[in-house]
């Protein structure tokens, strides 16, 4: 029979998880979204408390977590932040390409760096002109002897101002599109690695978004991810394995931005009572709480199909897009319940929206979501 | 030096209590049973005192149902005890203290040479702070309350102690029992890995005694949750003086703060 309860071993992680949410990350949250500032003391304790490299294997000094595990984490540290979240899961999203494609060299000599020690790692996918089009990176790779040289740029990419790694897909041959992509990992410290300014953005202002210029950049064929040409479905099987967490990072946001509301509306009064007490606020309440805990069991569904060793393709999709979609809707209805104050800065709420917008961005846009939902459905019907 | 750090499961501080059937205790169904508060710090001193005497073992000992006992020694190998041990017994969440004290002090017996046992200075839940005197008592152990700092020199300890308008030094030898005073040394945070091996971490089980007739035998009789609060009273006024007015009738005659 399927089991809905949470094990005591996933309880006490999820505890650790929500206290590190609540006494480490919330307190700073409204202040970094003001000033933009990216915390790195708040990331260096995730690091030191095991909570920022999650899926890698306890052998190279990870956390080794299944993804319903993870899941559990990034909702409860959504809850308290979305952008210090996004940072503190970009290492998972980068080193992710290096533990599905890298040899069991490059897996020891990439990633025990990155569990022993505090840093980031950033993936490199996404281009001025190739977003969703993975297919069509511009980036050039350009076997000379025994290494590839790099040129191309990399754009919105999350921690890339302060890692020290990127992992990056770029093609060998324009002409072969999807099948030309192949994965690198670059340490920033190559010559002709440009990184570019932490962008301005609307939410996840904790943390940090920039470009990455590849300047004839030399890379050793030992840092190429399995072979010419594998990197495009290196990055789609990634992307099988982390788009769930971010389903879980927009459940978080949904629930806080429905706590806000619920207390609200107990609280504030209008015409002689408080506003939980009026139908139309109860019914918003009531679509919200729908939301989030449809939003919550998509999510685990999708994690646990993938756990038990499913591609998980069609569950995470369906949880990423919803679940992102639920934080959008759940967090403009705890705005509209807070009225002209949810509008005001000096209250929590329109930053859950701003932060919210993001998620059905990043990670494979909502539309992609959906093309690979019916995709998906067709193909069982065909 | 040998540790022991007795711990009480205690209820969740989100937790919402109500009365069991009987009305004598809270209903622990449903309730989560943590390490919190005194006992947090009490650990936290253990693991202070043996990074500072390399080759000291800390052992935590709890009281209860397994499921109660459980999560808190894990918690506290999670944090770094070195072993754990549970007295099973099914006991109310009110058990009589003196005879929680005999169990206890029956579980230190059996680990053999200890040369300090800490407890918090009371539980966060029913607040007695009786078991730590009592089970030293039944140890045949001094016992010191009220102290913070703890430092052990030479076989010697060190510490402060809180009493009222000052703060006494103590220096105490070994063995010794000891009842910590609040939170002063901000307890650390277990990781992720630690947490994880906790979970696989042995439990040593010791089956409670049989009920000791010469060990107290208090029994809570009633258990009620505190009235709900009054809502505010809010003072409308057009004036500060009439503001102030009203207030200071309202102190003197409905909160009858002054006379």
């Amino acid at each position: 029979m399927v089991d809905f309860s949470l094990s005591p071993d996933a309880e006490s992680l999820r505890d650790l998880a929500r206290k590190f949410a609540r006494t480490e990350m919330a307190p700073h949250a409204a202040e970094c979204d003001r000033t933009s500032r990216f915390p790195e003391e708040i990331y260096r304790k995730a690091h030191a408390l095991g909570l920022m490299n999650l899926n890698v294997p306890t052998e190279y000094g990870g956390s080794g977590l299944g993804l319903f595990e993870q899941c559990l984490i990034v909702e409860e540290l959504a809850y308290a932040c979305g952008g210090m979240t996004t940072s503190t899961i970009a290492n998972c999203l980068a080193l992710e390409p290096i533990l599905l494609g890298g040899t069991p060299e490059q897996q020891r000599r990439i990633l025990s760096p990155f569990c022993s020690a505090y840093q980031l790692a950033a993936f490199c996918l996404t281009e001025p002109s190739s977003g969703s089009d993975a297919g069509a990176v511009k980036t050039r790779a350009r076997r000379d002897g025994d290494a590839y040289v790099l040129d191309g740029e990399k754009c919105f990419i999350s921690n890339a101002p302060h890692a020290s790694l990127y992992t990056v897909f770029a093609t060998v041959d324009p002409g072969l599109k999807h099948r030309g992509v192949t994965a690198f990992v670059v340490p920033r410290s190559t010559e002709g690695v440009v990184v570019g300014k932490d962008e301005e953005k609307m939410g996840h202002r904790a943390s940090a978004t920039g470009s990455v210029r590849f300047e004839r950049v030399r890379v050793p064929a030992s840092d190429r991810l399995q072979g010419e040409g594998d990197g495009f479905s290196l990055a789609m099987r990634t992307l099988d394995q982390t788009r769930t967490p971010i389903g879980a990072l927009a459940t978080g946001i949904a629930q806080a931005a429905l706590d806000h509301a619920a207390r609200y509306a107990l609280k504030r009064e209008t015409f002689g009572k408080p506003i939980a007490e009026h139908q139309a606020i109860q019914i918003k309440l009531a679509n919200m709480t729908q939301a989030v805990h449809a939003a919550r069991l998509l999510t685990w569904h999708a994690a646990w199909t993938i756990d038990r060793g499913g591609k998980g393709t069609l569950e995470s999709s369906i949880a990423k897009c919803f679940a992102s979609d639920a934080a959008l809707h759940v967090a403009d209805e705890a705005i509209q319940i807070f009225g002209g104050y949810g509008y005001m800065k000096e209250y929590p709420v329109e930053k859950l929206l701003r932060d919210a917008k993001l998620t059905q961005i990043y990670e494979g846009a909502n539309e992609i979501q959906r093309l690979v939902t019916a995709r998906e459905l067709l193909r069982a019907y065909s | 030096m040998e540790i022991v750090v007795c711990v009480k499961p205690v209820p969740e501080a989100e937790s919402r209590l109500r009365a069991n059937g009987a009305g004598t205790a809270f209903d622990p169904e449903g309730v989560k049973f943590v390490l919190a508060g005194y006992d947090e710090s009490a650990v936290e001193q253990a693991l202070l005192l043996k990074q500072a005497a390399p080759g000291s073992r800390v052992h935590a000992v709890a009281l209860g149902p397994p499921g109660r006992t459980d999560e808190v020694l894990r918690a506290s190998i999670a944090l770094g005890c070195d072993s754990a041990t549970a007295v099973t017994a099914d006991v109310p969440a009110f058990h009589d203290p003196v005879a929680t004290a005999r169990e206890l002090a029956e579980a230190v017996r059996g680990l053999g040479k200890v040369d300090l046992v800490l407890f918090g200075k009371h539980a966060g839940d029913d607040e007695e702070g009786l078991v730590g005197s009592a089970a030293a008592e039944a140890l045949g152990l001094p016992f010191v309350g009220f102290v913070v700092d703890l430092r052990h020199d030479a076989g010697r300890l060190r510490f402060r102690r809180s009493v009222e308008r000052g703060e006494e030094t103590w220096e105490a030898p070994l063995p010794l029992a000891v009842g910590l005073q609040q939170a002063w040394n901000d307890p650390r945070t277990a990781t992720l890995p630690a947490i994880l091996r906790s979970r696989k971490a042995p439990i040593a089980r010791r089956a409670s005694g049989p009920p000791d007739a010469a060990a107290g035998s208090s029994v809570a009789e009633r258990f009620a949750l505190p009235p709900p609060r009054q809502g505010a009273k809010m003072i409308e006024f057009k004036s500060p003086q009439e503001a102030a007015e009203k207030l200071v009738r309202l102190l003197r005659e409905e909160a009858k703060v002054f006379p």
